[in-house]
């Protein structure tokens, strides 16, 4: 069993020095397209779109992982619509033609959002909130969940070990049975994430945390010509997106 | 018994963690496994009960090759505690936590509740049966996750640092509790940083850095080679360091013989 990967790797590559605000107005107007249609084809458009970004980053290998890791879900999602809308409509096509929509449609999310994590450090995320002028206390939170993502996919990697060494075996059983048999993995997974958050907590204050209202920074970021070309790329690509729309209703 | 055969192992494709390993442990040792922080031992014991598997090389238990053998098989001989009880306890109480392999394997019940009962007082947690486990201490959650592996009596146990957070008592009584299980024909196998411990108690030590296993054999013999362990960032045992403050050569991990020496040292001065 292998869990998702969305750990930051330092590399230089142009995805990777892009301004992290560039990569999230990427994030945003590709998520509105995802969202916004529903017509497979485009959808399969919109995830291709973000593979030569993928390959740009050098980062291919872990964002066929992250996608690779998240088959469980997408064959959940496709059988979750599939009975859902097969049960209300009874048209099979379109529950068919609905259903891999949706599944393309949280592939591509998916997709999305693995390229901006994989290729945005940390501080740099934080930085660019500040920008943002987002409260610092939210900011620290945030970047705080992200960064123990990593931490938090080998912590459940290991309790999935320990588990399976007193002779749990997600193998067998039929779907109810599988289901119980996370309590013991969700369980100290929580736990043990709430005694960390407690440490974290009291080091912090024992830091000085929050001792005065204002604080300084190591570095700042600034937006460069590159960013500006990126910005206006994903604009141009959304904009087609959406003529395509139109183009569909025409037709 | 357990035969490691030219193993190699990465999480990442370009980082190798295990290189090359070759070690044959025959059935009733009892060793230990010592090196700094990231040298592998960890990784290395998942190999025994096959939560991993070797990329190259293969790993043989009992007979069996890892590989063609699911976890849960080889669970059933090897007893495996992690170095961290709080990855593994879950349970409403202490006894369920216990009874939680036990149902796993399929014990029939009366059985259970004898297993439950007997290590319940081997390992001095009967006040806390009907506890959450979570209310522990952390040396008390730690013996729980020792009694939850040791209650389906594993002809092979695994302890990953088990004397942290364990107070003299607790460690006087784990190494009782070692040394009748070895007497019982058990194999065992200890990770630790406490090198005092594996001196006094352990007879086969090995030694690991960086993947590899960079010295195995009589305890006596690995902890009193001093340039070995400096070079690898290992304390010495005390008694090697007051042995080689004396001068005297070789050096030993033995109190008793140590002690003589030292008495023999002194009365030859009075002469
Ligand atoms: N699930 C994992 N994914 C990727 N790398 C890992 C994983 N688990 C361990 N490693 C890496 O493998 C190396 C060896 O780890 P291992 O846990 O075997 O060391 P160890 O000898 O047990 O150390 P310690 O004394 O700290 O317990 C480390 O560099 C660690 O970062
Ligand atoms: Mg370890």
């Amino acid at each position: 069993m292998k869990i998702f990967e969305f750990e930051y790797k330092c590399e230089t590559s142009i995805i990777h020095k892009l301004d992290p605000r560039a990569k999230l107005v990427y994030v945003i107007l590709f998520t509105v397209l995802t969202i916004y249609f529903t017509n497979p084809l485009i959808l399969l458009l919109i995830f291709l779109s973000s593979v030569p970004m993928a390959i740009l980053g050098k980062i291919v290998r872990k964002w066929l992982i992250s996608i690779k890791s998240s088959l469980f879900f997408i064959i959940f999602i496709f059988l979750f619509n599939f009975i859902g809308i097969f049960w209300t409509t009874g048209k099979i096509i379109d529950t068919i033609i609905i259903s891999i929509a949706m599944t393309i449609r949280f592939i591509s999310l998916i997709s999305i959002f693995s390229i901006f994590f994989l290729s945005t450090s940390p501080e740099d995320l934080m930085q660019s909130m500040i920008k943002l002028k987002i409260p610092y206390e939210y900011v620290l939170t945030f970047n705080m969940a992200i960064r123990f993502v990593p931490t938090l996919a080998r912590e459940a990697q290991t309790i999935i070990d320990a588990q399976r060494s007193r002779g749990l075996e997600f193998e067998k059983g039929n779907i109810f049975q599988k289901v119980k048999k996370y309590i013991p993995i969700l369980i100290p997974l929580i736990i043990s994430s709430l005694r960390r958050a407690e440490v974290i907590a009291d080091a912090m204050e024992s830091r000085a945390f929050g001792a005065s209202k204002t604080r300084s920074f190591l570095y700042t970021l600034t937006m460069s010509k590159k960013d500006f070309i990126f910005i206006s790329i994903c604009i141009i690509t959304f904009t087609i997106f959406l003529f395509l729309r139109m183009f569909s209703y025409i037709q | 018994m357990i035969e490691f055969h030219n193993v190699f192992f990465s999480y990442q494709p370009d980082k190798e963690i295990l290189k090359n390993i070759n070690l044959k442990i025959n059935k009733g040792e009892l060793l230990a496994i010592i090196g700094p922080n990231g040298a592998g031992k960890t990784t290395l014991l998942k190999h025994i009960n096959g939560l991993l598997k070797p990329q190259k090389g293969y790993v043989k238990v009992l007979g069996m090759n890892t590989k063609e053998t699911t976890v849960a098989t080889l669970a059933r001989h090897v007893g495996f505690v992690f170095q961290n009880p709080d990855h593994q306890l879950f349970a409403e109480t202490v006894e369920k936590e216990i009874m939680f392999a036990l149902i796993n394997f399929n014990f029939p019940e009366h059985e259970i509740k004898e297993r439950v009962e007997r290590i319940l007082h081997e390992l001095d947690l009967v006040k806390y049966r009907n506890k959450s486990p979570f209310v522990l201490s952390g040396g008390e959650r730690k013996r729980v996750a020792l009694a939850s592996v040791l209650c389906y009596d594993p002809s092979i146990l695994i302890l990953d640092e088990p004397t942290i957070g364990q107070d003299y008592r607790q460690k006087l009584n784990l190494i009782n509790l070692i040394s009748k299980l070895n007497k019982e024909g058990k194999t065992v196998i200890i990770v630790t940083h406490d090198i005092e411990f594996v001196a006094d108690f352990i007879p086969r030590c090995i030694i690991m850095s960086d993947g590899r296993i960079i010295a195995d054999g009589p305890t006596e013999e690995v902890l009193t080679n001093s340039k070995l362990l400096l070079e690898n960032s290992l304390l010495l045992p005390q008694l090697v360091e007051i042995s080689l403050a004396l001068d005297i050569n070789p050096p030993t991990i033995n109190f008793e013989k140590l002690c003589s020496i030292i008495k023999k040292i002194i009365e030859m001065k009075e002469l």
